[in-house]
């Protein structure tokens, strides 16, 4: 579409006689308004976590700030020049009908074991082969397609020699896995040593807490 | 002794390009659900939104009239798209043993649920939303955004 300059210019150059420019040029004389800018009025509504609980969200623009803080209420913002509305309750079935699509798309949290070993050693903890009973399912369950195996050992030892145990354990753990039938190509396995304690000792302590891989099943 | 501080400075330079290296192609978190038209925008190339394609800082993640896109990022935060709708990725830092936190996320357009990781716990700040019109700024939530755009 031409603008209301250009058909001025067309006009003035025309060949055509002063009364038929005129004329145009008097439809011409307000020019359109600049297009406003599309509006994108923004909702923002809180809900429940997935453990029940209901944080709080700030929403602030340069007219003005709300504090949501009550589950299924929601704040809107018509445009940047327009202040966020005090909250209000959106009615469930509202809320279903807006969000439901986007929510069923919500992906699961990751879940994190932690296995326990026997010192100086790639033998889990009768504890822990329990466990891992529980990993291999969790794996199973959400048909997983990215499972973290990190391996860590307490400060007994040099550095290297504990890199190498606790690369071991943690082959050990991607080795039984895969026996049970996970997928040996979903395992992403690293190996930390005695750099990352969970409880933070000095060197050449024992700590069986440190003794340990670490799984996140994504 | 002269090669000492030869040497000091050698290994600063190879941990600092190793380091330039990690950081330009770690990956912030990872496509868990996807169904129709879902795509992730990096840089100049568009890449189809197939389960288990890492994030990278910077991602700009897309759906279309039918698509749904789920993503879980490292820290745990966990945000999903319905249809028609655009969101980028804009800043990602999850570095607690350094004190090192933030999440921006900027949402243009559509729907966008947020379930809030370890970043929005450990920092009261270090989440934000932003749309055009808006931020919100996030403490420990799950929320829900609609961004009109008419």
């Amino acid at each position: 579409m031409l603008t209301g300059e250009r058909w001025y210019e067309r006009c003035r150059r025309s060949l055509v006689g002063g009364g038929v420019c005129l004329m145009l040029l008097a439809s011409c004389a307000a020019p359109a308004p600049p297009p406003s800018p599309v509006p994108k009025r923004s909702t923002f509504l809180l809900i429940p976590d997935p453990e029940g609980k209901v944080g709080h969200i700030t929403v602030t623009n340069r007219t003005g700030t709300q504090v949501v803080d009550q589950h299924h209420q929601a704040s809107t913002v018509q445009s940047a020049d327009h202040a966020p509305s005090p909250p209000s309750t959106l009615e469930e079935t509202e809320i279903k009908r807006i969000f439901g699509e986007t929510l069923a798309a919500q992906p699961a949290a990751p879940a994190r074991f932690i296995l326990y070993f026997k010192d100086d050693s790639e033998e889990l903890t009768p504890d822990s082969e329990v466990l891992l009973a529980e990993v291999f399912r969790t794996i199973r369950d959400r048909g997983a397609i990215d499972v973290s195996v990190i391996g860590h050992t307490d400060t007994i030892g040099t550095r290297d020699y504990n890199y190498q145990l606790s690369l071991r354990r943690a082959r050990k753990v991607a080795d039984l896995l895969v026996l049970q039938g996970v997928d040996r190509n979903i395992l992403d396995i690293e190996s930390h040593g005695e750099d990352n304690l969970l409880v933070k000792t000095r060197d050449q302590v024992r700590e069986p807490r440190n003794r340990r891989v670490e799984i996140t099943v994504w | 002794m002269r090669a000492l501080p030869v040497m000091a400075v050698a290994m600063v330079l190879v941990l600092v390009l190793l380091g330039a290296i990690a950081g330009a192609s770690s990956p912030i978190g990872l496509v868990k659900v996807t169904e129709g038209i879902a795509t992730v925008q990096r840089g100049d190339e568009t890449l189809p939104a197939r389960l288990g394609l890492s994030l990278q800082e910077g991602d700009v993640l897309r759906t279309g009239a039918d698509g749904r896109m789920g993503v879980v990022l490292r820290d745990d935060t966990r945000l999903s798209l319905g249809p028609e709708s655009e969101i980028q990725i804009d800043h990602f830092v999850f570095a607690p043993a350094k004190g090192r936190l933030g999440l921006v996320v900027k949402m243009a357009r559509g729907v966008m649920a947020f379930v809030s990781g370890k970043i929005a716990k450990l920092s009261h700040d270090a989440v934000r939303v932003e749309t055009p019109v808006a931020i919100v700024g996030v403490r420990g939530t799950h929320f829900l955004v609609k961004v009109e755009t008419q």
